[in-house]
């Protein structure tokens, strides 16, 4: 058996969500992308974790779990309020199984009820609410490869300063190590964006690998010997994989993709909207506004209207879901046999997707990653399934390349992120970090409520990063709570720096701010020193 | 600072978070930022005071005198060798500079070109190196052999797939969303007429019973900042500038009349909806 596969394939998946926590309020519209990923994505790739290895199904694959996922996963205030998310879903499940009784509906209703059924059975009995506990067991494993991700999710290539580079990267392995008990070996830098040079960040913190868009490993120079096929070592020898864009197309393109097959779920018609307005009030947000609540009865069916879509049938679906997973396995054998012959050498095809799109945006997709483990255990022999450690440890001498500046955003480089929507941003952001580095050089080692103000800048400058406010703007979704948010943190940046030049803090004050952005418990200021800097950079 | 939710009572004070962002720091200062291989962003301040230690040197009339540009220098390798200028106004405080050669490095300064063609400098970025956007001309010598095969090799890591990354998801679902929507917006009732729940109450002491009855609802969308009105009462947009509102819907004739003008009172648009019911009792 051994040695007998032509290639490898690694599986990796980018779970994050931006850091979205509201005390201030009872009820907050935004908690609920947290809740809804939980519901359909992070939680039912725990279950098919569970079930391939209660099954005795070996698999692989890597997973980041951002350190603001890690953060609101971890945080007792949301977890309180993920138990009421899904026991009213539950609810209104267990009620709609009776009401549609003798109707079309009747099997997807039972579908959800067993679905809530499963997520409650998951969070409370197996992981007591740490679902972070979970990722971690299958670590352990050896099946689950967890890593990392800047502190917010920063964009690190439109950072002027380094310290702020650094600080991205030195509390993300921090965070890592608090939750997953050593540290992270991998890093998804956000949005793939890589800037030359910043991988001995990354080497600083022990992380051996990070991943990159195609073009960010083709147009490296020297000119990559086995293209995406192989990891390059950049010259500091940390390792970057490149996205293999075949296997990527299929999932992704909106024309051939298996997530657009009629026979899946319909995503836009959801039973907030469909429901008797006063039976479904008790599921919608305190202001009493129909939206979606993440319980969708009906299929695709094809180029009609909303309301002339058909009922979705599970079982349909599901079956659908494995045909699509083993044609993706034939294509991966066709491909992994094809590069062996022309590379000479086993290739490693990286297929590279975000996390939420199993589950939350391609229903199905959760259970199309389960047929694939399954197939690709028990149904051939040419490829292997790996992480990239295992990789490295079985291949570590490779080519040294410079990668190029790239991103996985639209036309490839930093635009996204940068353009007429949200190119304001910057000049604040900088200031905050030049500001934060000038407290941290300033105040070597204070103490008392000094340190607690300057830990608390420094959360609000990382939370200022999060390269999602920009992309927000850019999508135009949710475009006025991301500009709220940067916003709000600019404030209460500005707001403490003047306090703690001024040599007039405020408790209050602080206290208010601590109380609403509690990402980072253990904070250490010091993390945006030009010291700490430099010396990361000399390691 | 939300679009939805009630603030708990035991709030401590709300802070002020709608004020506006700082106009400046107060200091005389630019940056340079990559966006791909053939622009950059550059952003920057000057102070009355740097005006003002500009006039005292060069004299009063410098900026009236002066063109105001921003002058590109290619650094590459250390040196400043080539420059182009680009005429600005020192007002508009940040730019998109295009430049022919990728893969190359630049640093930009601000400041004015005097008629004598003396070059005044105000501030000075950061220098940026930009990506090549291309397959690299550098080949290790090692791997000669195998440079006839790069261009396979390239097609089948997919080159021609580059920058269709995740955006092209996100733009498809997008895409669809708006058809619906467009689609749907156009038909009266779409949803609860199939799917409506069993919730309305039996009469008492009746053996064969029937109730009917019907809501309306409305749906919507335009920008996020624009005003809107429903029959001539203001309407509270979702923060993606979507709305929606219920309606008891009485036999007759219902007027909505749907207004939305633009943030800056430029534009406007009106959709009239007008729907009639009529209900009968066992055919009276």
């Amino acid at each position: 058996m051994a040695n007998k596969e032509k290639g490898y394939l690694a599986l990796v998946l980018h779970a994050h969500l931006p850091f979205i926590r509201h005390p201030e309020y009872e009820d907050f519209l935004e908690e609920d992308w947290f809740f809804e990923a939980m519901c359909e994505t992070y939680i039912p790739l725990l279950d098919v974790y569970e079930r391939l290895t209660a099954e005795g199904t070996d698999f692989r694959v890597t997973m980041s779990v951002t350190p603001p996922l890690c953060n609101m996963m971890a945080d007792p205030l949301l977890q309180e309020r993920f138990r009421r998310y899904y026991s009213l879903r539950l609810e209104l499940a267990e009620k709609e199984v009776v009401r549609t009784r003798n109707t079309g509906y009747y099997e997807v209703a039972k579908m959800y009820e067993r679905k809530f059924r499963r997520i409650r059975e998951l969070y409370e009995d197996y992981y007591h609410g740490r679902v972070l506990d979970g990722f971690k067991k299958f670590q352990d494993m050896g099946k689950l490869e967890i890593i990392t991700c800047g502190a917010t999710h920063g964009f690190l290539p439109l950072e002027l300063r380094k310290e702020a580079v650094h600080a991205q990267i030195k509390l993300a392995a921090d965070d890592y190590r608090k939750h997953f008990g050593r540290g992270p070996r991998g890093i998804w830098l956000a949005e793939c964006a890589y800037n030359p040079g910043d991988d001995v960040f990354l080497k600083a913190q022990g992380i051996r690998f990070f991943f990159l868009e195609t073009h960010g490993i083709i147009y490296g120079s020297p000119r990559p010997r086995y293209g995406v096929y192989a990891p390059v070592y950049c010259p500091s020898g940390v390792a970057a994989f490149g996205r293999d864009m075949e296997s990527a197309q299929q999932v992704w393109s909106a024309e051939t993709g298996y997530p657009g097959d009629n026979r899946y779920r319909e995503f836009y018609r959801d039973l907030g909207y469909d429901l008797e307005y006063d039976y479904v009030k008790p599921y919608l947000h305190q202001d009493g506004v129909r939206r979606n609540i993440g319980m969708k009865y009906c299929k695709i069916t094809g180029k009609v209207q909303l309301d002339q879509k058909a009922p979705y049938n599970p079982a349909e679906a599901r079956e659908l879901a494995a045909s699509h997973a083993g044609n993706f396995m034939f294509n991966r054998e066709r491909q992994i046999e094809h590069l062996n012959g022309f590379l000479g050498k086993k290739p490693v095809v990286v297929s590279m997707y975000d996390a939420e799109l199993y589950g939350h945006w391609w229903y199905e997709g959760v259970d199309f990653l389960e047929f694939l483990f399954k197939k690709v255990h028990h149904d051939q022999k040419t490829i292997k399934m790996v992480t990239p450690s295992e990789y490295l440890t079985v291949h570590p001498d490779n080519q040294i390349v410079q990668p190029s500046m790239s991103t996985w955003g639209d036309k490839g480089y930093n635009e996204v992120w940068l353009n007429g929507t949200n190119d304001w941003m910057y000049r604040h952001l900088h200031k905050q970090v030049e500001r934060m580095v000038e407290m941290a050089n300033k105040f070597p080692s204070a103490d008392g409520i000094l340190r607690r103000a300057l830990n608390q800048c420094a959360r609000e400058v990382v939370l200022g990063m999060s390269s999602d406010w920009a992309f927000l703007m850019t999508v135009g979704t949710a475009k006025n709570y991301s500009t709220k948010r940067f916003i709000a943190h600019t404030h209460r940046f500005n707001g403490l720096y003047e306090q703690i030049m001024g040599n007039r803090l405020e408790e209050n004050y602080l206290k208010d701010i601590e109380w609403r952005d509690n990402i980072f418990p253990e904070m250490n200021y010091r993390v945006f020193s030009t010291e700490e800097m430099q010396k990361a950079a000399r390691s | 600072m939300t679009s939805s939710g009630q603030i708990k009572k035991n709030n401590t004070a709300p802070e002020a978070e709608h004020k506006a962002l700082p106009e400046g720091y107060g200091t005389t200062e630019a940056a340079l930022l990559p966006r791909d291989p053939n622009w950059m962003f550059i952003y920057w301040e000057i102070t009355d005071n740097s005006k003002n230690n500009a006039r005292k040197e060069h004299g009063a009339d410098v900026f009236e005198k002066g063109r105001q540009v921003i002058r590109v220098y290619d650094v590459t390798g250390g040196e400043a060798a080539k420059y182009f200028d680009i005429p600005v106004m020192l007002e508009a405080k940040s730019w998109y500079v295009n430049v022919q050669e990728s893969g190359r490095s630049y640093c930009c300064e601000v400041g004015l070109v005097m008629p004598d063609g003396k070059f005044i400098g105000l501030v000075k970025t950061n220098t940026v190196n930009l990506p090549g956007g291309r397959v690299s001309d550098v080949t290790d010598e090692r791997w000669m052999a195998v440079t006839s095969d790069f261009d396979k090799l390239m097609q089948l890591s997919g080159v021609e797939y580059i920058g269709k990354g995740s955006g092209e998801v996100a733009k498809s679902l997008a895409q669809r969303w708006e058809m619906l929507r467009a689609v749907f917006s156009r038909a009266s009732s779409w949803g609860v007429s199939s799917m409506s729940s069993q919730n309305l109450q039996k009469p008492a002491q009746k053996k064969f019973w029937l109730v009917a009855d019907c809501e309306l609802i409305l749906y919507g969308a335009t920008e996020p900042d624009a005003f809107v009105t429903v029959s001539g009462r203001k309407v509270t947009l979702n923060p993606d500038g979507t709305f929606s509102m219920r309606f008891a819907l009485p036999d007759g004739v219902v007027d909505l009349p749907v207004k939305a003008m633009s943030k800056d009172e430029t534009d406007s648009r009106e959709i009239d909806i007008k729907v009639t019911r009529a209900t009968t009792h066992d055919g009276k």
